[in-house]
């Protein structure tokens, strides 16, 4: 009975201990490890050395990163909303409105590598639009989009019902009260939910792989360019066995970007419901 | 001219709508459409139950079995590893920590869900693998368990936060009433708490076999990529990493091209399954208790 006992608090303490360790740890490990490789030329530099991306800097593939989640962001951002605010105000059929939830659920179980392969052969090798910063950037956008009306959902869900329907009793028209009143109170959730949306497009690999990264180019200057972009530069480092300096200086700049959208939206996001 | 302006917005809002949901249907009916020519052509005998996969060679021979067994192999290491220190953390989180600290480490394990997974692979490559490598005499770490623990280390988040959501309500519940008759804090959290979070914590660990099963880049970068039947110290490849290492390669509309879109197929039935479960769970838990 005691020993039960011991064990259990034993069990609890270190497996509390061990997680609170990795985690910190995780984060502090590659700050750690990154921030000497990480000096302004790292930053606005290119890739230079042979083989390229030993020497020099990351400045192509930071700009590739950020261009590639802000278009899908807005992509995603504007359909999710739309299908947020459609299912949750304008579609009045039931049956309709389940299959759209059922599937949007489906697709966000889609592993992100066979949204990728769809990418590649549906919009690259089926439509012909070149390996380019917007066939990644679509294929990104389908990645995200379940990601973010189900979110965005949620966050219009949470709204007063009450005011809703009070500005429809007054006669004040539907579309009217959505954008001036719904909207606005929903407003950091729905900034929340893009942003996660936005780092969650920008930290993947597999679907930009083959729709549009490229190894070494410059900063992307139209849609139909190929670019650079921070995770796969992180891959093609550590894979290749280029230098493991750089993968660290590489995937400090990634893990800071990351990072620091994520407090933002964790910080804002949980005032509101604490 | 008001009611112009609401008929635009309601034509915007629909049209988004109807854009994303053509979106979703054109993905799963594309792979649909390109996997036909593969299961019209291999039998199910060859691609459940024989051996061998090199869709390349003169005598081409397409086995998903050692892929999926990799895939599952992996999946179920990784949450073998990780839901009992989740769980364990959970209540650590839960009753011996205080409120503010626990928040504060419950945000940074939720931050780990949000770290690109190339960077995992990465951590994984120079750490896991070298320290395997140095310890249990391999010649190369690259290996299943290297996989299984890596992956573990990105479920943490999922499996945590779901646990101590339930853990905290539980605590509601239960806590006042059992420290009123005396009962030591431990004995509660294991005669009743655990109890009672049971199901719970059995959909959150299908939950994150889910995710688990689909993990692309850190599984494939430390399992070493052969296609050959998984050994806990030897390499694997699994589903998702065939289908990343060879979409370049693969003729387009060739067999070895449809057989891409066949093992995608495959992996999504079977997170589909797995959400399938979890829900019907779900389901049968929320009647029990409501």
């Amino acid at each position: 009975m005691r020993a039960k006992e011991l064990m259990f608090k034993f069990w609890v303490i270190l497996s509390g201990i061990i997680i609170t360790v990795i985690t910190f740890g995780l984060f502090l490990y590659i700050l750690y490890k990154g921030i000497g490789v990480v000096t302004p030329e790292f930053i606005i530099g290119s890739p230079k050395g042979i083989p390229l991306g030993t020497q020099g800097g990351v400045f192509p593939a930071i700009m590739g990163s950020i261009l590639s989640g802000l278009i899908s962001g807005i992509l995603g951002g504007v359909l999710g909303l739309c299908t947020a605010i459609y299912l949750n105000y304008y579609c009045k059929n039931e049956i309709i409105r389940k299959y759209i939830l059922n599937a949007l659920q489906c697709l966000a179980g889609i592993p992100s590598v066979v949204i990728g392969l769809f990418g590649y052969t549906f919009l690259v090798v089926g439509l012909g639009i070149s390996k380019s910063l917007l066939s990644a950037s679509i294929t990104l956008t389908v990645m995200i989009i379940p990601f973010i009306s189900i979110r965005m959902k949620k966050a219009l869900e949470e709204t007063s019902k009450e005011q809703y329907i009070s500005s429809l009793s007054l006669g004040i028209p539907k579309g009217y009260t959505i954008v001036k009143l719904i909207i606005p109170s929903a407003f950091k959730y729905i900034m929340t939910s893009l942003g996660l949306g936005t780092v969650f497009a920008m930290g993947a690999t597999a679907p930009i792989m083959y729709t549009g990264v490229v190894i070494v180019s410059g900063v992307p200057g139209k849609l139909t360019d190929p670019f650079m972009a921070l995770p796969y530069h992180l891959y093609i480092l550590v894979n290749e066995g280029l230098s493991v300096e750089m993968a660290y200086g590489t995937a400090f700049v990634l893990i800071v970007i990351v990072l620091f959208i994520n407090i933002a939206c964790h910080f804002t996001g949980k005032n509101e419901d604490v | 001219m008001k009611d112009l302006k609401e008929n635009i917005f309601r034509t915007i809002i629909t049209i988004g709508a109807v854009l994303s949901g053509i979106l979703v249907l054109l993905v799963f009916f594309y792979i649909l459409k390109e996997s036909i020519p593969f299961f019209r052509e291999v039998s199910y005998k060859e691609y459940l139950f024989s051996s061998s996969w090199r869709p390349l060679s003169t005598n081409p021979a397409y086995s998903f079995l050692p892929m999926i067994s990799a895939t599952l192999y992996v999946s179920f290491l990784a949450i073998l590893i990780a839901t009992p220190l989740s769980v364990g953390c959970g209540l650590f989180l839960s009753f011996n920590t205080s409120k503010k600290s626990s928040r504060i480490i419950l945000s940074f394990i939720d931050m780990i869900a949000g770290i690109p997974s190339v960077i995992f692979g990465f951590l994984g490559l120079v750490l896991l693998v070298k320290f395997l490598e140095r310890n249990l005499d391999m010649v190369s770490g690259e290996s299943v368990l290297a996989g299984a623990l890596l992956l573990s280390v990105m479920l943490f988040p999922y499996i945590v936060t779901g646990c101590t959501e339930t853990f905290m309500k539980a605590k509601d519940i239960y806590y006042g009433a059992s420290q009123s008759l005396g009962v030591s804090k431990w004995y509660t959290m294991r005669r009743i708490i655990l109890p009672f979070a049971r199901k719970s914590i059995f959909v959150n660990m299908i939950l994150a076999l889910g995710r688990a099963i689909g993990e692309t880049m850190a599984v494939m970068m430390v399992t070493g990529n052969s296609p050959i039947f998984p050994k806990l110290l030897g390499r694997a490849e699994t589903i998702p990493s065939l289908i990343a290492l060879e979409m370049g390669t693969a003729t387009y509309k060739s067999l070895h091209y449809s057989s891409l879109y066949a093992a995608g197929l495959i992996l999504i039935i079977l997170v589909l399954i797995i959400q399938v479960i979890a829900y019907m769970i779900n389901k049968a838990g929320m009647r029990r208790i409501g």
